[in-house]
């Protein structure tokens, strides 16, 4: 028991309140926001997590099945929007991947209205769009070692030797490229290629400091942290007035009433 | 070494103007030329990574010519996603510039007539630049050099098919 009056002690009393409450949060906030400071220093942008709870965490596991088609020696695979060739990521977009096949030297795959033509090392040589020529694409094939597609129609088109122009051709004699799950350790390999480089350090640093890491709400917890860090200032000084000027009162009593 | 590429297929924010086969009806008409293309060799792709900065993102370029006019429909990235540009050129010299499908979220203004027709008649000097100064549009910076670097791009691609033209 102290024998304080609690009215009298309120600044001070609020100002260890806040300062409990706010700690971990201001932990946070000056931890994160001093190595933000050094991001170049401390190499976070260049810093990768790869911790499989951060990842689903941030939504970095891909949803939905593998779609996989071989493609001569090559395959290509798309997993939610993400295009791969063999266990390397090459692209994303909206667009359904319809199939894969190896003509004229290139790898050609085939999406809803656009041919992306590759070399085996996966380097671009071209991107087709194909929506004026003909319908959505439905899958592609290889017929005297020229890419063949069926459309919605269902029509049939052959390209010509350098994969610009389109002639109607009949389905007869076309190998069609099949698709194929993949087994689960390539399937693991391509969910580590999916989520790759995708979260740097300074990325989870960032949102841990505006609070975006929590969700929601999470910036309105750092905004009260930031809040409560103002209360810790103010009231600290109230404090320190307050007994200042208690200190000065019991100075000038005993000054003037010493026995 | 794998290229990382941006199909980009509908993942549009600023939004399709004109629809890249619809520019070369446009410029063709009924008769639309089939497609041809150029594989630029090893001095060309330095040329246009001097113009871009960067690497060229494919190894061959489509166009579609007749007589002395070439068309272009060429991507570059203004600051996150690619500007789709339309490009003709005839006699060596900007016919007609159009900003096909803005999909960056700022800068959209480079598709407006009072920015493209800055490029009418432009030519390129011999050390690749526009003979031309093009004016800035403030806070479209990154889009107006992109769609800059585009012009030059399209120009020499230009320069190439003629100068192979000539040579047969």
């Amino acid at each position: 028991m102290t024998g304080r009056k609690p009215s009298r002690f309120t600044a001070f009393l609020w100002h260890r309140r806040a300062g409990l409450a706010a700690i971990i949060l201001v932990i946070i906030l000056a931890v994160t926001g001093l190595m933000l400071n050094h991001t170049e220093e401390l190499g976070l942008d260049e810093t990768f997590i790869e911790s499989p709870m951060l990842l689903n965490w941030y939504g970095l596991e891909p949803q939905g099945e593998i779609v996989s088609y071989a493609a001569g020696e090559h395959s290509v695979s798309q997993w939610d929007r993400q295009v791969f060739l063999d266990n390397r990521p090459l692209s994303t977009g909206s667009q359904q991947l319809h199939g894969a096949v190896f003509a004229q030297q290139m790898i050609v795959a085939a999406f809803d209205s656009e041919l992306l033509l590759l070399t085996p090392d996966g380097e671009l040589i071209d991107r087709v769009p194909t929506g004026q020529s003909f319908s959505t694409i439905r899958r592609i094939g290889v017929k005297y070692q020229r890419p063949v597609v069926e459309t919605a129609g269902p029509l049939y088109y052959m390209a010509d030797e350098h994969i610009l122009d389109w002639d109607v051709t009949l389905d007869d004699g076309v190998v069609w490229s099949q698709p194929s799950a993949p087994d689960a350790e390539r399937t693991e390999t391509l969910r580590r290629a999916f989520r790759g480089n995708g979260l740097s350090l300074e990325r989870v640093l960032l949102d841990l400091h505006s609070g975006r890491i929590f969700g929601t709400y999470g910036p309105y917890l750092m905004d009260a942290a930031a809040v409560a860090l103002l209360w810790l200032g103010g009231s600290g000084l109230w404090v320190w007035w307050s007994r200042r000027r208690k200190l000065k009162h019991k100075r000038h009593y005993r000054k003037h009433h010493r026995v | 070494m794998l290229t990382v590429l941006l199909l980009a297929v509908n993942a549009v924010a600023g939004g399709v103007y004109q629809e890249p086969e619809a520019f070369i009806a446009d410029v063709f008409g009924d008769k639309i030329p089939k497609p041809e293309v150029i594989w630029p060799d090893a001095r060309l792709k330095q040329s246009l990574a001097d113009i871009l900065g960067h690497a060229y993102a494919s190894l061959r370029i489509r166009y579609w010519r007749r007589n002395a006019t070439t068309a272009w429909v060429l991507d570059e990235v203004g600051k996150e996603q690619p500007i789709t540009t339309g490009i003709v050129v005839t006699d060596g010299k900007i016919e007609r510039l159009r900003i096909l499908v803005f999909r960056e979220s700022r800068g959209g203004e480079v598709r407006h007539d009072f920015f493209t027709e800055q490029f009418d008649q432009a030519r390129l000097l011999p050390d690749h630049e526009l003979d031309r100064h093009i004016d800035n549009i403030s806070g479209a910076t990154l889009s107006v050099h992109a769609v800059s670097r585009l012009a030059r791009v399209a120009l020499l691609l230009d320069q190439q098919v003629r100068s192979q033209q000539a040579a047969r």
